[in-house]
């Protein structure tokens, strides 16, 4: 019986539900024009308007869209309008006829350090709110919520979140040695981990966003370290003999693939995620690091030197069925499997410097993404729409962002010093 | 076959030095070894260590190499100040040792002979700045391992040596041509105690 009025419900809610967003709404322009996203500067709900802050809100969201790929986003001036937020069947005329598909509206309140935003992302050709978002919280987070708000309009717009709230961890040399450092993807609000004097190299998030592992020669050796973001403590989980280095966390962060060269020259190796019960996965004469877990945890892509000139790999979890993947170019490295498990981006030399490229995990469907500059360490962003890396496009080396398909390619880090080995932290 | 024959002969030099017969020629020919500063002799403790691959030791370990007493024995003896280990260098995206590099070894494996058996020393393994960072500490590893190898064949006891590769990281000299890239494709040799 309860079935049965479930399924009545259903019925009787389908028709009027379908117009509706309910899952992924593909929305495409007329002609395959890009979508054009308004982004109305936000409406102050205080008596002083904080105009930066309204400034950086709507900047935020029109970055992240534009980033996307997705829509053309422009930031315009606040219509004069009685509401922000519940807008007239008349009010979308304004924007329409200013060439827009899409408009975002929000109102902001700062008192002290308390922050209220509210958006709304409206369709305008069939003049319907597509998704609305309240946030509380502290003027320190205005940026983030600016974010998360950018993350529900790709929701809205492909069924998708975004992963506009996620952080790059980087190797940076702005104080002189080369320490981890942690930014918001967008190259904003950037943190300083390590402060160790040495070595630091190779940062790796825990699937739950919350660790980090990376390398570091503080007690003389490259052992492997593990530190939370939230706390300085940095543990050391492998210090054997030799190299212990390009630590990979397992998807579901059971186990940690690194390369160490205890027992000769550097092997890859899975070890618990406290170090232990190491499990040699490669044994060969020659050099194998940079291990990458697929998606699913059942195979590790990996750079090996057996046929003469580093190569990309590709075995199972277990060590079994090596097959090689990379098959042109004389110096392929630096593999990160896609998070939808289907490509694998790497580093190729070619002419003096790095380009990165992307390949089937089949071996097929080679395509180069970069063609400007040096550039390398690819790594994923974690719903695979972007790839973070370093260029030396600019003179010194900086991390960049773009699309999985190489479009939109944007320097995002901006401190000081080089920015080298970006890592992608998980949603 | 040249080749073939310098190795025999570099090999065959450093079997007389294995053997024992101290060979002062090649000991004579160390530059740094003709002018040790005479303080040396008086505070060898206190003396920073004059050798430039010593003066290179990695800055956040705070004594990773420093100037070992004044050998118990003296005599023939070499202290450990004068211990000038010369670097070797590597062609690229190699660690096969080049006849260049096995000279130099010689000579550092005759000066460890002659140093007290205590003196231990490890081994540094650097790139240049070309490859990926990650390949490359591979890379400088398996060169230190090359040299170590290659001084165990002359007879320096594997006790007291080890390795340690920096890939990258370290470079001798700033630079992005042919130039400044040999220079730093190297191994170097630091005192440890």
């Amino acid at each position: 019986m309860k079935v049965f009025l479930l399924l009545l419900t259903i019925f009787l809610l389908l028709p009027a539900a379908l117009p509706a967003q309910t899952g992924p709404v593909l929305v495409d322009a007329p002609g395959n024009r890009q979508l054009k996203l308004a982004v109305d500067a936000p409406r102050s709900m205080d008596a002083a308007p904080n105009t930066a802050a309204a400034k950086e809100i709507g900047d935020v969201i029109a970055f992240d869209m534009n980033m996307s790929g997705m829509v053309a986003a422009e930031t315009r001036e606040q219509l004069p309008l009685p509401s922000a937020l519940a807008l007239a069947e008349t009010d979308f005329i304004l924007r329409l006829s200013g060439g827009y598909d899409l408009l975002v509206r929000s109102e902001y309140s700062i008192k002290g350090d308390d922050l209220t935003v509210e958006f709304r992302l409206y369709d305008l050709l069939n003049r319907k709110l597509m998704t609305a978002k309240r946030y509380l919280g502290k003027a320190r987070d205005l940026r983030r919520y600016a974010h998360s708000f950018a993350d529900e309009i790709l929701l809205a717009l492909t069924g998708e979140k975004g992963c506009f709230t996620t952080r790059i961890a980087f190797v940076s040399t702005r104080t002189g040695n080369k320490e981890i450092f942690v930014m918001d993807w967008d190259g904003h609000n950037p943190v300083q981990l390590t402060s160790n004097g040495s070595i630091n190299l190779n940062p790796d998030f825990s699937p739950d966003g919350r660790e980090i592992i990376f390398t570091s020669y503080k007690r003389g050796n490259p052992d492997l370290f593990k530190r939370a973001l939230s706390h300085t403590a940095e543990i050391p989980i492998s210090h054997r003999k030799g190299l212990n280095i390009t630590g990979a966390w397992s998807p579901n962060g059971s186990r940690i693939a690194l390369a160490m060269s205890k027992d000769g020259d550097a092997e890859i190796y899975a070890i618990s995620k406290e170090g232990e019960k190491p499990v040699r996965l490669t044994v060969t004469p020659t050099i194998e690091v940079s291990p990458a877990w697929s998606p699913d945890g059942s195979r590790i892509a990996f750079v090996s030197d057996r046929l003469g000139k580093p190569q990309v790999f590709v075995m199972n979890a277990d060590g079994g069925n090596v097959r090689r993947l990379t098959t042109a170019g004389g110096y392929n490295v630096s593999p990160r499997w896609s998070p939808k498990g289907d490509r694998i981006a790497y580093a190729r030399m070619q002419n003096g410097g790095f380009h990165v490229y992307t390949i089937n995990a089949d071996g097929s469907d080679n395509a180069q993404l970069t063609s400007v500059g040096s550039n390398e360490n690819p790594a994923w962003s974690p719903d695979g729409r972007f790839i973070a890396f370093s260029s030396k496009r600019d003179g010194g080396e900086a991390i960049y962002v773009m699309r999985a398909d190489g479009s939109g390619q944007t320097r995002v880090g901006q401190i000081r010093g080089s920015g080298t080995q970006p890592a992608w932290s998980m949603r | 076959m040249k080749r073939g024959m310098i190795a025999l002969l570099a090999l065959s030099m450093a079997a007389l030095v294995a053997g024992g017969c101290a060979n002062k020629e090649v000991v004579k020919t160390e530059e740094p070894i003709a002018k040790p500063a005479p303080a040396q002799v008086e505070a060898p403790k206190q003396e920073a260590p004059t050798v430039e691959v010593a003066a290179k030791a990695e800055p956040e370990a705070p004594k990773p190499v420093e100037p070992v007493k004044a050998a118990d024995g003296q005599g023939a003896k070499a202290s450990e100040a004068q211990l000038a280990f010369e670097a070797i260098y590597f062609d690229f995206d190699k660690s096969d040792l080049r006849q260049d590099a096995r000279d130099v070894l010689s000579k550092n494996a005759a000066l460890l002979l002659k140093a007290n058996n205590s003196t231990k020393i490890k081994i540094e393994g650097h790139c240049d700045e070309r490859g990926s960072a990650e390949y490359n500490l591979a890379l400088g590893e398996r060169r230190a391992k090359s040299a170590l190898q290659y001084l165990i064949t002359l007879g320096v006891s594997a006790d007291r040596l080890s390795t340690i590769s920096y890939g990258k990281e370290k470079p001798a000299v700033e630079g992005h041509d042919e130039a400044a890239w040999a220079k730093n494709r190297r191994g170097e040799f630091v005192l440890v105690k």
